[in-house]
């Protein structure tokens, strides 16, 4: 028992010590801009040709891109290292088509929660230990409670800033005087905003607010009425389509094992349905002609978030419910290997649509049908398919503590793609983006649909799933928390550690009962749950308290 | 980028530092860029020349602005006229379109910048200048004497609260703070 408490003060240290000299290697590293020239250069150069809106997608997909560098950096440090210090001898065979599945020999790899050891690692005798049940559950914790707190202070900062514009709307005129971007220094540029504004202009002094008949706003309420029903009808459906395909999926993996290309049906629907229902919301967007386009552009991201929100939450409940009930030997690895080929997949697919999406629609609008022109580059749908890819990638993390790494890769080829693609095939934009306004809702985006949604799947999944007998960290246990709060009951033996202990008790189990209370509906399992809380201790009665409310 | 960094001397470097609102390596940058506008020759006192008015509409990052002209005539402290700018005086125009400087001083310069005629306020003749910058002088874009007429009839109904025909900076600035796109387009970043 000493043992495990010395190791545990001892993770501790060292886990302020390695953060503090992080910090400190940060800031040296900000100072040589030779490193982050190539970003610095880049940027430049979409501004000077695009303007402000398109670069805000770019700066949009760094700033998400220092999430999963962070994540990488404490997972590998903490998690993986230690793990490779432990590590068994993986035995199995590696064919080239796991790098898509990501099943048969990555099972048996850091890429996995089932991989992780449950063992304290000692290396020297009598030497400081090494817990892995508590490093690995304090790494996914901490890792969101510093994303929690970054995103909400994003969010308040731009918020506060861009507050203005939720006054009353008033004159269009005179915002003509803080137009000119003056970031755009691309001749070809320049002469297309001007036209642009002259058009913008021209129309403005035109169009006076018509006044509709009855009948006219009648028509306008049933068309707007019919096309929310398709819309909202259309997302039902792939969510739908998703769930029956998963359910079926996992009759395949029982029935004909991991390793099969067919395992990759599901992440290529799901993807599939991402990339064309957007298309069909746009298309009754231009049906509905809104009078105001700022109106237009907030209903058609309403809507695709909807649909890319209920595609992620179709699958999270398929994860805690299904898979995780399943008989299977290893359900977090299965939970890891689904997000893994999502992920790949959907970055493939990014890829895919920015040839055709772009460099084809070019080549069309030139050659084939000149009255086209060139495309423009779509801002609101591909930065939620960043906050697609990213929500996808904060959900795996507990179950795979490799893949902010890999998204970090896939996002940095994304950038790249995305930045030649637009230099060779776009036109700067035509209409009028609101970029500080867009951009404080993106980020509101993120944080509330996406990462609280994030945050509920992984507290169902550490305070109310049972963890895999076989595998993973937290074999055994009855639940991922388990490991916390046995530490706690260790330390509670130490009189030096009671401040931890008297912590745990007043604040973080308290908080915690609100979160849980905030969850809403007890589920089956958390009915079984309270038969066996009875004869558990104080924080597991809280728990059963909840439940049965 | 090391070698600019030894002809610069620290001091003027950390001076700068605290009267703008660049950062050393934007300072640093800056300077490189400047030296490359002067002769070989005067490349040593980079500090202490000034680079005539043409040479600046060289670089990139103003050679297509609308209000080229006016920045410089804005930002020169050269006393003949003839808009030639310092080192000092080019920093000065970096850190009013620098990422770091406020909605404020943004604001002030850019009314500065439109008032064609730098007579304190915008009046018709200066905003009939502003559209037309704006819009460029093609045939196409090039607005109306109507167009004009009305869009200016809309701006001065809109922000001119005092009536006086005309739009002075408190009023600017009103409009401007309305406005939370401006603060990141109102930016030029070498």
């Amino acid at each position: 028992a000493s043992m495990s408490t010395n190791g545990s003060l001892t993770f501790i240290s060292f886990f302020s010590f390695a953060l503090q000299s992080f910090r400190r290697f940060g800031n040296t590293l900000s100072e040589y801009f030779h490193l982050l020239w190539f970003w610095h250069r880049a940027l430049k150069i979409i501004g000077a040709n695009f303007g402000t809106s398109v670069l805000s997608y770019f700066i949009f997909l760094k700033w998400l891109l220092t999430f999963n560098i962070f994540s990488f950096l404490i997972n590998f440090s903490f998690i993986i290292i230690p793990q490779f210090v432990a590590a068994e001898p993986n035995n199995l065979s590696f064919t080239g088509l796991e790098l898509l599945t990501g099943a048969g020999y990555f099972q048996q790899t850091v890429l996995y929660y089932g991989f992780y050891t449950n063992a304290t690692i000692h290396k020297i005798e009598n030497g400081p230990s090494y817990n892995m049940q508590l490093a690995y559950i304090f790494t996914v914790g901490l890792y969101f409670v510093i994303c929690f707190f970054t995103l909400l202070f994003s969010m308040a900062k731009s918020f506060c800033k861009n507050f203005m514009d939720l006054q009353t709307y008033s004159g269009n005129a005179s915002k003509i005087l803080c137009t000119w971007d003056f970031n755009i220094s691309n001749e070809k540029a320049v002469k297309l905003k001007q036209k642009n504004l002259s058009t913008q202009i021209k129309v403005q002094n035109a169009g006076e607010v018509r006044n509709f008949s009855v009948k006219e706003r009648a028509v306008h309420v049933v068309i707007h009425l019919v096309s929310w029903i398709a819309s909202l009808g259309t997302a039902v459906a792939a969510c739908a389509g998703v769930y029956f395909l998963s359910i079926n999926n996992l009759k395949v993996r029982t029935d004909f094992g991991e390793s099969q290309a067919a395992m990759l049906v599901l992440p290529i629907v799901a993807s599939l349905l991402n990339a064309f229902i957007p298309f069909f919301y746009s298309w009754l967007g231009c049906l509905e002609r809104y009078q105001t386009p700022g109106y237009h552009v907030y209903v058609t991201i309403i809507r695709n978030i909807i649909l890319k929100i209920s595609i992620v939450g179709i699958l999270c409940y398929y994860w805690v419910n299904v898979v995780a009930e399943s008989e299977s030997q290893c359900w977090e690895t299965l939970v890891g290997q689904d997000i893994y080929r999502l992920v790949l997949v959907d970055f493939i697919f990014c890829l895919l649509g920015s040839f055709f999406g772009e460099f084809l629609r070019r080549i069309i609008g030139t050659t084939f049908c000149v009255s086209l022109g060139l495309p423009e580059f779509d801002i609101g749908r591909n930065v939620l398919d960043l906050i697609y890819a990213q929500t996808l990638t904060w959900i795996g993390i507990l179950f795979s503590p490799l893949l902010p790494g890999i998204q970090f890769i896939s996002f940095s080829i994304v950038f790249y793609v995305k930045k030649v693609s637009l230099m060779m095939n776009c036109q700067p934009p035509r209409k009028v983006w609101k970029t500080a306004q867009m951009t404080t809702s993106f980020m509101f985006l993120l944080f509330f649909p996406s990462f609280v949604g994030v945050l509920s799947v992984i507290g169902v999944t550490v305070w109310r799933l049972k963890p895999s007998e076989e595998c993973g960290p937290f074999r055994g246990l009855s639940s991922m928390y388990a490991a916390v709060s046995e530490w706690i009951k260790t330390l509670e033996n130490h009189t030096a550690s009671k401040w931890v202990v008297w912590i745990y008790h007043n604040l973080i189990t308290s908080v915690l009962f609100f979160f849980i209370l905030s969850m809403g509906k007890p589920s089956p399992t958390c009915a079984k749950r309270t038969r066996r809380a009875g004869q558990l201790e104080s924080p597991d009665t809280a728990l059963s308290i909840t439940c049965l409310v | 980028m090391g070698g600019s960094a030894s002809l610069l001397p620290r001091e003027a470097l950390g001076e700068y530092q605290e009267l703008t609102f660049l950062t050393k390596q934007e300072i640093l940058l800056a300077y490189k860029r400047f030296s490359e506008l002067l002769p070989k020759e005067e490349r040593e006192n980079a500090c202490s020349a000034r680079v005539p008015k043409s040479q600046i509409l060289t670089l990139p990052e103003l050679r297509a602005n609308p209000f080229q002209h006016r920045i410089c005539r804005v930002f020169s402290t050269s006393g003949n006229g003839d808009d030639s700018m310092s080192f000092e005086d080019f920093l000065d125009m970096l850190s009013v379109f620098s990422d770091s400087a406020t909605l404020d001083i943004k604001s002030h310069y850019a009314f500065r910048i439109f008032d064609f005629d730098e007579d304190g306020t915008l009046d018709r003749s200066d905003l009939e200048k502003l559209v037309d910058c704006l819009t460029g002088q093609g045939e196409e874009s090039r607005l109306s004497n109507a167009e004009m007429e009305q869009l200016i009839q809309n701006i001065l109904e809109e922000s001119d609260i005092d009536k006086d025909g005309t739009i002075n900076l408190s009023e600017f600035q009103h409009v401007i703070s309305r406005s939370p796109d401006f603060v990141s387009s109102f930016k030029i970043v070498l």
